[in-house]
């Protein structure tokens, strides 16, 4: 095969990965633009405080983007701005950011955590919803890699019947999970990248 | 070689950017070749009635409309098994779950993997006909795994069910899609992973969605045109709350609050369209009678019961319908008002036993996530008896908390999908067991809106063992005969064939062939990932081969693969 070939067909692929969507993607991207300065370029946010959005299932963020708009999930920045996008919006968005490459975080996981995290996991029948690796599927969410100060968030929002957005079901798991599991999970949740 | 090495590069940065995508598209490479596939015939309404008997193919996903999959041909049997070894290995490339039974016409074998992508083979060299792969629509519900049981064939078509809801028709000699119809709304929580059933031109297929609020059905669609002729819900509009049981099938106590439940239902009983009620398996059919027979599975949400007052009708229960109309003809219920996601899921078999005075009747049977095998009259579906328990049940009942309440009996049940295999010669039905301690647990919450609607959640009880077994359970007495214990729980179907045989596999790798008396291990291979799917087998040019599929499964998380292994003397 000669170079020329190569890159058109590594070119051809990239667009079939993209699929159908490729209007969506582009329009999502000119969107996106104000979501950078919280969730970072291309959806990989620098901080713990905001989810890394690049590479999660596009079905996610779409139903969250909608939870946020029609009240079933409560943060104060992102009801203001869900409240402001059309539901053409939030595909394109969620087309956009399933698209970006997710890049580490530069956590350093503990190995300790990791086993512990691990183990809590298998325990609590993780994968089973999230899927092996916790690459997540359809409106379950992709885990793998995500900040572990989000994770934690999350788990704590969901035990407290703060996050109620799932109709309960990380609400039951999180009710025996405590801060020590919680935080084994979120750094074996970060090892995952 | 700088080209080579800059090619190289290339191909893995693209696979890098393909990311979530990767698994789902097997990577093709430049060698393999597909070969023409010779004529290999038609597939009759007569062969598909006179299955059971056929040595040489394998042609309904459980062996015949009986669904009793015990194979007929004896040249691998208890005397020779122990020198079975890899005829061949076809990878189809994607490493995801499978669980697909095999089909096998004339020679030509047609599989199916995760993400709804179809191989037909030469099931004798394992060289590869033609692929093809269904286009997922961007909404797809999946509760355990995006995995596919297996196509159906009739005349020269093949039907599959898809991960977003539709049912495929195509042409079995060249791949080609002849038709697709919608079978519901995916975005409600409707998918497909189910292996259809053809008879009388009727393509029959239920529907995923306990987990998501559906209301479940079994529909039948014109297998020429993909036209809609009829469809039964499992859940009825009016009467779904029943007689107020208060105890299971097998006489235990459900700790039922009826009272509040009465209540509930007198607020608001308007809650058909999302109880649930799926359809996972083949229905077995009786040709004679003109009778579909199913199980419907567990009413939405899984663990919160207050949500849904009622006996649920039907789910939970074995389900009797006239194969032309679809119009309902009897249900026998398990459990009512389920809050442990213990519904029926293996598929109906069709056979005899003893009724209760001795004589040899047609009977329906059905092993539950309860961990009994149900022994029902095939007419009226009067329960004749229900066998010992094949695995424990400590805590039976114990209703869920929030914090969490334990029963050794875990949500996948004692007999998850895994298809049981019946020996009629020896009285034996075979069962893949699970023992898995589990905790259940409860949270309040309304329709989620086509979103994952558990009310709760269940988890591993904490430092407990968990292991399998397969049993042998005597269906004119109800006694298990034999238990060979495994070192994990089992999920995947079993096979049974004339030679003595049971063949089930594991999530360790391991394939095994059991002696059918007695329960012994006579031969196993390592496939290297988990084997969780059921085995079929068929006879070509005087050869006898075994063919399972070794690609682990996402509910167990057990290893990943994507091989289907066929096996012969």
């Amino acid at each position: 095969m000669n170079f020329r070939a190569a890159v058109t067909s590594l070119f051809v692929l990239i667009s079939l990965c993209a699929g159908a969507q490729a209007q969506d993607i582009e329009a999502g991207k000119k969107k996106a633009e104000a979501c950078v300065a919280c969730h970072g370029a291309s959806g990989n946010s620098a901080s713990g405080m905001f989810p890394t959005l690049a590479g999660q299932n596009a079905r996610y963020l779409y139903l969250q983007l909608k939870d946020y708009k029609e009240g079933r999930r409560k943060n104060p920045m992102m009801s203001a701005v869900a409240g402001a996008l059309e539901k053409q919006d939030m595909h394109d968005l969620a087309a956009y950011f399933a698209a970006q490459k997710q890049v580490h975080t530069g956590f350093k996981a503990e190995p300790e955590r990791i086993k512990a995290g691990a183990a809590k996991a298998e325990e609590s029948l993780c994968a089973m919803c999230h899927m092996g690796g916790m690459s997540g599927q359809n409106e379950i969410p992709r885990l793998a890699g995500q900040h572990p100060d989000y994770v934690m968030t999350q788990l704590k929002n969901f035990k407290a019947r703060e996050r109620t957005n799932d109709a309960g079901n990380m609400t039951s798991v999180a009710q025996t999970l405590s801060e020590e599991d919680m935080t084994n999970l979120a750094h074996w949740i970060s090892s995952l990248y | 070689m700088a080209l080579n090495k800059m090619l190289k590069t290339l191909a893995a940065t693209s696979l890098l950017l393909a990311g979530s995508v990767y698994a789902q598209e097997p990577i093709a490479g430049a060698g393999i070749k597909p070969i023409a596939m010779p004529n290999f015939g038609n597939v009759s309404q007569s062969m598909l009635d006179a299955a059971g008997k056929d040595s040489k193919n394998w042609l309904h996903p459980n062996g015949s409309y009986e669904q009793t999959r015990y194979h007929p041909a004896e040249q691998i049997n208890s005397g020779n098994v122990a020198k079975m070894r890899p005829a061949f290995v076809f990878q189809t490339g994607i490493v995801e779950s499978m669980e697909t039974a095999p089909l096998v016409v004339n020679g030509v074998m047609f599989l199916t993997t995760s993400y709804n992508h179809v191989y037909a083979i030469n099931a004798s060299t394992g060289e590869q006909y033609w692929h093809y792969k269904h286009k997922i629509g961007p909404v797809s519900t999946y509760c355990c795994g995006p995995n596919n049981k297996g196509v159906a064939i009739s005349e020269g078509k093949l039907y599959m069910g898809t991960l977003d809801a539709k049912l495929v028709a195509l042409d079995a000699k060249s791949g080609k899609m002849l038709w697709e119809t919608q079978i519901a709304d995916p975005e409600l929580g409707y998918s497909e992973t189910m292996a259809p059933a053809v008879a009388d031109g009727k393509v029959l297929i239920g529907t995923n969605g306990g987990e998501y609020g559906v209301r479940g059905f079994v529909k039948a669609y014109d297998a020429n045109s993909g036209k809609l002729i009829w469809t039964f819900h499992t859940i009825p509009e009016k009467g779904h709350e029943g007689t107020w049981a208060v105890n299971d099938a097998t006489g235990r106590n459900m700790h039922r609050d009826i009272a509040a439940e009465k209540a509930a239902l007198a607020k608001n009983s308007d809650f058909y369209k999302t109880l649930g009620g799926g359809v996972w398996m083949t229905p077995a059919i009786d040709r004679k009678t003109k009778t579909a027979y199913f199980v419907a599975g567990n009413p939405s949400p899984d663990l919160y019961g207050a949500e849904r007052p009622g006996d649920n009708l039907y789910t939970n229960s074995m389900i009797a319908v006239d194969l032309d109309t679809g119009k309902y003809k009897w249900h026998f219920q398990y459990i009512a008002h389920d809050v442990w996601d213990l519904d029926a899921v293996s598929p109906v078999i069709l056979t005899e036993a003893k009724d209760k005075s001795g004589k040899m009747i047609p009977v329906a049977i059905h092993g539950g996530k309860t961990g009994h095998i149900y022994v029902h009259d095939r007419a009226t579906g009067n329960l004749i008896r229900f066998s010992e328990p094949m695995v424990s049940q400590e805590g039976l009942w114990t209703l869920p908390t929030a914090k969490g309440a334990r029963m050794s009996l875990g949500a996948n049940g004692g007999v998850e999908w895994s298809q049981m295999a019946v020996n009629p010669g020896l009285r034996l039905a075979y069962a893949a067991n699970l023992e898995q301690p589990m905790t259940y647990h409860v949270e309040a919450s309304g329709y989620p809106g086509g979103k994952l609607w558990l009310g709760g959640a269940f988890k591993n009880a904490p430092g407990e063992e968990q292991f399998g077994n397969v049993s042998a359970v005597d269906l004119d007495t109800g006694k298990v005969v034999w238990k060979a214990r495994t070192d994990q729980p089992m999920i995947g179907g079993v096979l049974a064939t004339a030679g003595n045989l049971v063949f089930a596999g594991e999530g360790n790798g391991w394939f095994k062939a059991y002696d059918a008396k007695t329960g012994k291990v006579l031969w196993q291979y390592q496939c290297g990932a988990g084997v969780n799917a059921p085995a079929t087998s068929y006879t070509i040019n005087g050869k006898q081969y075994i063919a399972v599929a070794a690609g682990g499964n996402s509910q167990l998380d057990f290893k990943r693969g994507n091989s289907v292994f066929v096996f012969a003397l």
